[in-house]
């Protein structure tokens, strides 16, 4: 139990995050969520899902869903070009696949370095970012991931 | 367990016992279901002699176990059920109905404290009755004075306790460390129960050497050994208890002339007890002194060992016979089946990218290939029927439920299986335990009809109920035959109209038959506290049909009744249809694929705009298109879908319209909810020879989907 205190006091301080670009915009998600990166592989599509969610595909034995982040977010263009990838997050006791256009960086991120986010009207709900954080010139857009997709209205789960 | 046998003050030397309980548990339980199944198959009045060694040996290594880790209460209950079995077993007490329904409590009792002990939070199981009464059977009826059961019962219990603090004490004294000792068992009435003891002897590796020794003239039914081991004594005694009574079993020095003692120890009224009063004072004996005094150690530590550290031991034997199988989690061997799935993929890709080669120059290549093809299969055949677990497991709950439903319905009914052997995934027995609970206990409590009325009938006083599984195919059938009173046609229809169904006299007998599945309808005149309050039968039927599998019902009225439950082998693999529509890939699980044809769109009418039928050999069937009710998208404009598949369904069958049908293959079902969610008319997916994931249809979902 000490053990687990300790680490969660020290994940307060600074955690690690995962960033991505989303078209102009640059996330993070919480590196400990994700499981690998792969290339985008064609995925089998299911019929009458939500526009975001592109299908399942085969890992290693298991089938997991495909969510094109990207879709989601309402970006402008969605294209499938050699830089696009696949982070396959560990949520839970599911696999889950997301579609971002590039990985660019892990990075620490203190606490002190992350805002609030302002209220305003955007394609994601206000409850799922954690904050907005300054990098050198660059604000990352910090996604509480998990309570994202295990929201009702994504869908993922009945 | 080799290491807790040599630990003898396992307890003490504050080894954790709990890792073992529940390995414990789970051979509790079995002993528990198998000495059940041998007290309802014994025949009281001529009882086999080899079926009561076998429920004592169960009651045995429940205590052996239970005393190890510290279940007091189950040993002490199965301490006297032990004592009352081995009485039976040495013919001194008759074997009664009314002792087979107390040690059939106590094994019930058992189960409880046994859940107890696992943690179920159930109330504390009172024994102090049963005890009372096994100790009186015991006791009571016995051939021999009363005084000695009492005496055989107290001592023990006495020992007991106190042998946790002297044990390492008595044991060390007891193991002498290697030595070479004389073994006398006997008398007995058929010496060839010695031969069990040196085949038990020698299945246990490290116990040491035996062989026979010549027999002696003067002791008639007495055989020798000679026997070199390490073990100590209570531990061999304890062995041999599996096989003979542990009074008949005597260790003396090698070659010594312990004739009197011998003598002594096989009087039959001087049992066990007696030998340790004897022994030291008896002057005549005073050759055997040294040994007789090593074994009057040993006896009370024998009483005791049971319940003591060297009851692992008590164990092996049971481990040694079974020698064949092993226990392993279930999870482990799903992991391997995952893993046997992944390699059958990798091998159809490369199967598939190696077509074009030519054989010529690449010889080894695709002679390799096909070694590991049949390799693969062969592997993953093998992995399948690891999960495989035989029927009889499921059959084996029913002869006791029966006989305790039978007994309280006031009818008499015999229960006969068949196909005990045939097997079924480990998952789909599990799943399909209720189902036929309910429908045994709906056959002997609609079905059978009262004695009285039997005979007036014509019909045997016992009814009989069969439970029979057999293969057909690649699915199982299990059926519940009863020769009771079977269905009503007329009582159907009446009740049916009651509760509100259209049910038209037109109605073939096997709709009125499967109008018992509807929700509610119970046909039971009144309702009994077995069933007839009408939830079930629809219940049932549900629960089969969601493991894929069908009911059928087939009755005469006077002559009983037959339910037959159709059930795929296994829920992990099964045989698919893969079907191409546009770009995609479809799998339609085989066993509903009824024919398939090719059609042109003149073929295929429409009634009142929208509904479209085909008609297949003077029959109209609804048409389903699956690019509709998958939005399958077009990109070639060119092509229409021009292949029907008939599949049928809970008893419907609808044609689905298709591109084109690409092959029949094995597939591997994988769960779409572990990872996402249940997706309409879809039951699963399987992953395709080129790695991509494919869906497999639920063709009930879409016959359903055709109704409405």
């Amino acid at each position: 139990m000490g053990m687990m205190e300790k680490l969660d006091v020290q994940t307060e301080l600074a955690r690690e995050y995962l960033t991505f670009r989303l078209g102009d915009e640059e996330y993070g998600i919480d590196i400990l969520k994700v499981q690998e990166i792969r290339g985008y592989e064609n995925p089998t599509r299911i019929a009458n899902a939500p526009h975001f969610l592109k299908g399942v595909v085969n890992l290693r034995g298991t089938i997991v869903p495909i969510v094109d982040l990207r879709l989601r977010f309402g970006c402008s263009s969605s294209e499938y070009n050699a830089f696009t990838v696949t982070i396959v997050l560990h949520i839970g006791q599911r696999t889950i696949g997301t579609v971002v256009d590039s990985v660019s960086d892990v990075m620490e991120i203190p606490v002190e370095a992350v805002r609030p986010a302002p209220e305003m009207s955007s394609a994601i709900d206000a409850t799922y970012i954690r904050g907005l954080a300054q990098v050198g010139e660059r604000m990352v857009i910090l996604l509480d991931i998990e309570s994202m997709l295990m929201s009702q209205d994504m869908g993922l789960i009945d | 367990m080799a290491d807790t046998s040599t630990d003898h003050s396992t307890s003490s030397a504050g080894i954790d016992l709990s890792q073992f309980y529940q390995v414990f548990f789970e051979e509790a339980g079995e002993n528990l279901e198998n000495m059940e199944q041998l007290l309802l198959e014994l025949d009281i009045e001529a009882a086999d002699d080899e079926e009561l060694n076998a429920i004592f040996r169960c009651a045995h290594s429940i205590k052996g176990g239970a005393a190890t880790f510290g279940f007091s209460d189950v040993a002490e209950l199965t301490h006297q059920m032990e004592t009352l079995l081995d009485k039976l077993r040495r013919h001194e007490l008759a074997p009664t109905a009314p002792m087979v329904d107390v040690l059939l409590q106590s094994g019930d009792a058992l189960k409880a404290m046994l859940g107890r002990h696992q943690g179920s939070g159930a109330a504390a199981v009172d024994t102090t009755e049963l005890l009372v009464h096994i100790r009186a059977m015991a006791a009571g009826e016995a051939p021999a004075p009363v005084a000695a059961a009492v005496v055989k019962a107290e001592p023990v219990q006495a020992v007991a306790p106190v042998a946790a603090a002297a044990d390492p004490v008595a044991q060390a004294a007891a193991t002498s460390g290697q030595r070479t000792v004389e073994l006398r068992v006997g008398p007995l009435s058929d010496p060839a129960q010695a031969d069990n003891l040196l085949d038990l002897f020698k299945e246990i590796t490290d116990l040491g050497t035996i062989e026979p020794l010549p027999d002696d003239a003067a002791l008639a039914g007495v055989r020798r050994f000679k026997v070199s081991t390490a073990a100590p004594e209570s531990e061999l005694l304890d062995l041999f208890t599996f096989h003979v009574a542990r009074e008949q079993v005597a260790f003396l020095a090698l070659g010594d002339a312990g004739s009197a003692a011998m003598a002594a120890e096989a009087d039959p009224s001087d049992k066990g007890y007696g030998f340790f009063d004897n022994a030291p004072g008896a002057p005549d004996k005073a050759p055997a002194a040294p040994v007789a005094a090593e074994t009057a150690v040993l006896k009370p530590v024998a009483a005791a060992v049971a319940a003591k550290p060297a009851a692992p031991k008590s164990d092996k034997p049971a481990a040694g016979l079974e020698a064949s199988t092993i226990r392993v989690s279930v999870e482990k061997v799903d992991q391997l089946i995952n893993l046997v799935g992944e390699l059958v993929i990798t091998q159809a890709m490369l199967a598939q990218n190696s077509r074009g080669l030519d054989p010529v120059v690449y010889q080894q290549l695709v002679t390799g290939l096909t070694d590991l093809d049949r390799n693969t299969r062969d592997l993953q055949e093998a992995v399948m029927s690891i999960r495989m677990i035989p029927m009889s497991t499921v059959f084996s709950r029913f002869p006791r439920m029966l006989r305790d439903l039978a007994n309280k319905l006031g009818k008499k009914v015999e229960l006969v299986t068949q196909g005990e052997a045939t097997e079924l995934d480990k998952g789909l027995v599990e799943k399909i335990t209720d189902p036929l609970t309910h429908l045994v206990r709906n056959s002997c409590d609609h079905g059978i009809e009262m004695p009285a009325d039997r005979i007036a009938q014509g019909k045997p006083e016992v009814g009989t109920i069969t439970l029979a599984a057999s293969h057909q195919g690649g699915s199982i059938v299990i059926e519940v035959r009863d020769d009771g009173k079977g269905l009503s046609r007329e009582k159907l229809l009446k009740k049916a109209r009651e509760k509100g169904i259209d049910a038209p006299d037109s109605l073939t007998d096997p709709e009125v038959w499967n109008l018992i599945f509807a929700p509610g309808f119970s046909t039971a005149e009144e309702v009994t506290d077995v069933s007839g309050r009408g939830v079930g039968m629809d219940v049932v039927k549900k629960n089969i049909t969601s493991l894929g599998g069908t009911v059928e019902i087939d009755s005469a009225e006077g002559y009983g009744m037959r339910v037959a439950v159709r059930l795929p082998l296994t829920l992990a693999i099964m045989d698919g249809m893969s079907v191409g529509v546009g770009e995609e890939v479809y799998i339609l699980p085989l066993s509903s694929v009824v024919e398939s044809f090719q059609v042109s769109q003149e073929m295929i009418k429409t009634v009142g705009g929208s509904g479209r039928v085909v008609e297949v050999r003077d029959e109209y069937m609804p048409v389903i298109e699956l690019e509709k009710v998958f939005n399958v998208p077009r990109f070639d404009w060119e092509h229409n879908s021009g292949i029907m598949v008939v599949v049928e369904a809970e008893s419907g069958r609808v044609a689905l319209l298709v591109d084109e049908l690409l092959g029949q293959q094995q597939v591997v079902v994988k769960n779409l909810e572990t990872n996402y969610r249940k997706v309409n008319d879809v039951s699963g997916a399987t992953i395709m020879g080129d790695g991509r994931v494919a869906l497999i249809l639920d063709v009930g979902s879409l016959v359903r989907r055709s109704r409405h």
